[in-house]
């Protein structure tokens, strides 16, 4: 399974999540946090981790959410939603946390 | 009292005093008048002729009130460098114009006066279409934001390829050749303008073949797949036919070429796609016949602003980097035209009116034309994540086929939006992070040796005046 943006790239490092987090809040996008043990392309709605994080501008924050997340539900996908108000839908979306390497 | 007889043009429809209302449609027509022909005159037979006079006054004028029907030609501006050239506006009022209809604005704006003795060569560079008629359009059957929700992609550029050999390939070889680029990692594969049902491919063995490459890919990669299916058809029958069966297999996405098939069959066919929850890709065979030379035709920026109206969700755009013409800025004015809700005019990108769109949908930019991986850079900083970009050739050429060579496009793709999201400059930093990705990815590795030196470097035919305002 690939799974959409960034999938193609080597795993990121929590460095590089910060820093793609970073430019998610930078753009005063509203950050979400899903996950799924089951991914399916045709499947919209993944379990909401929380409400979206609307007040926080602090990438650790974020980070430190996700790593709550994958804790609590081992064996989950977990995806970072970035939703625009202006635009009113996501804007980014990426696979941040998946059980098993890429294949 | 009739008056018969023969009367200048400019005695009615000259009208430097007048001032455009907020309701009318706007031109800005490049012209070149005969050497005899005064430019005022001209500029008013423009107008006249494309709104309420002939060559001749006529009894039947005084059963109406013409002033209410006629459009002004209301300024002129020479062209910079060009003596024999100027800039003609004219204003037209909303009432000469049918509610929802293209083919209508075509019929007569575009209509006689292109082939109008007096004028040697006229040009329609930017229409400015009022809130009052954009919002009797549908516009794009579903819109940029409504397909990104659909498909589940975010944050990046989407990518594509065109089929090729263009012609040739039986259906279940076709159905291979799609199936490996959405494999290696491409969102969509496309039909290329020239195939739509001839004897060695049938449209009903294409699709069934490409749909289940579609969904097989699917499933093995987890992410939403798409080929657009050419629907373009000998008539509309047919055509509504294909986009049915399109439709029946599951297929998220069709395809028309919008000029070629005209704007009332487009219309039709948008108009199905919002009704069905399809999208649709818009092709644009023919266009540099009409577009491409400066002094006469229609510019691209009008057959964007009337795809948009008509509907569309993707449209081919010229690129910039590639094989084929398409000027930085002008590329940038369209790209504004087909995806912003308020566009400002800005002569240096050759757009000469605000144009509002009021809430229409937004028309995703499709770049395509001898890009490969070297371009990516280039291409996510001039798109940004708003746009499809095509690697046809750029894919299946790669050494190790297909797979590989979408691959090597789309980690080369992750790769520049991730710099970008970094606060890399993309301009600058290019060849340095596809190398840099290169390391992890062999298939990357050999799409930069193959294609590193390919260059289409010509100048462009068209490019903007900056007029001095």
């Amino acid at each position: 399974m690939r799974l959409e943006t960034f999938s193609y790239l080597p795993e990121l490092s929590s460095e590089q999540l910060g820093q793609q987090i970073r430019s998610i809040l930078d753009r005063h996008l509203v950050v979400g946090i899903e996950y799924t043990n089951a991914p399916d392309p045709y499947d919209h709605y993944w379990t909401m981790w929380k409400l979206p994080l609307f007040d926080t501008d602090d990438p650790a924050v974020v980070l430190a959410e996700l790593e709550a997340c994958r804790q609590a539900n081992p064996g989950a996908y977990v995806k970072v939603n970035g939703y625009d108000p202006v635009r009113q839908g996501q804007v980014v979306s990426f696979v941040a946390a998946r059980p098993e390497p890429v294949t | 009292m009739f008056q018969a007889g023969v009367r200048e043009y400019r005695e009615i429809y000259w009208n430097p005093g007048y001032q455009p209302r907020d309701t009318d449609v706007l031109a800005a027509f490049r012209l070149i008048p005969q050497p005899e022909v005064a430019p005022e005159e001209a500029a008013a037979a423009v107008a006249a002729e494309s709104s309420t006079a002939t060559w001749t006054t006529v009894w039947t004028d005084r059963l109406t009130t013409l002033e209410r029907y006629q459009a002004h030609a209301y300024s002129l501006e020479p062209v910079p460098g060009r003596p024999d050239q100027y800039l003609a506006y004219v204003a037209y009022p909303l009432e000469l114009f049918e509610e929802g209809s293209v083919t209508s604005m075509m019929a007569s704006i575009t209509g006689n006066v292109f082939g109008f003795k007096a004028i040697r060569a006229l040009r329609l560079e930017d229409l400015r279409i009022p809130v009052a008629l954009v919002t009797t359009f549908q516009g794009p059957p579903a819109g940029i934001q409504v397909e990104r929700d659909r498909l589940n992609k975010y944050g990046r550029p989407l990518l594509g390829a065109t089929l090729k050999p263009k012609l040739g390939l039986s259906a279940r070889n076709y159905g291979r050749a799609c199936f490996e680029l959405l494999r290696g990692g491409l969102d969509f594969t496309k039909d290329d303008e020239n195939i739509t049902s001839q004897p060695f491919m049938r449209w009903g063995d294409r699709y069934q073949f490409v749909m289940e490459a579609v969904h097989k890919a699917e499933q093995e990669t987890g992410e939403r797949k798409g080929h657009y299916l050419n629907v373009t058809a000998p008539d509309c029958e047919q055509m509504l036919e294909r986009a049915e069966f399109a439709r029946q297999l599951g297929s998220p996405i069709i395809m028309h070429d919008y000029l070629v098939g005209g704007f009332s069959a487009h219309t039709t066919l948008s108009r199905w796609c919002r009704r069905n929850g399809m999208l649709l890709h818009v092709h644009r065979a023919l266009h540099a016949v009409i577009d491409r030379q400066k002094d006469h035709g229609i510019h691209f920026r009008v057959l964007a602003k009337w795809l948009r109206l008509a509907g569309g969700d993707h449209l081919h755009t010229g690129t910039v980097v590639g094989k084929l013409e398409g000027d930085r800025e002008t590329t940038l004015g369209v790209l504004d035209l087909l995806r912003e809700d308020f566009v400002p005019a800005n002569r240096s990108r050759g757009i000469y009116f605000d144009q509002e769109w009021a809430s229409l949908p937004a028309v995703l930019p499709a770049a395509s034309g001898g890009i490969h991986v070297w371009h990516m850079p280039a291409l996510v900083e001039i798109f940004g994540d708003d746009a499809v970009f095509q690697f046809g050739g750029g894919s299946a050429g790669h050494p190790q086929g297909s797979r590989a060579g979408a691959m090597a496009n789309r980690v080369a793709l992750e790769a520049c939006v991730q710099a970008r999201n970094e606060g890399r400059d993309l301009a600058a930093e290019g060849p340095q992070i596809l190398t840099q990705a290169a390391r992890q990815s062999p298939e990357l590795a050999a799409a930069l040796e193959t294609w590193k030196e390919i260059r289409f470097e010509f100048q462009a035919v068209d490019i903007p005046d900056v007029v001095q305002t």
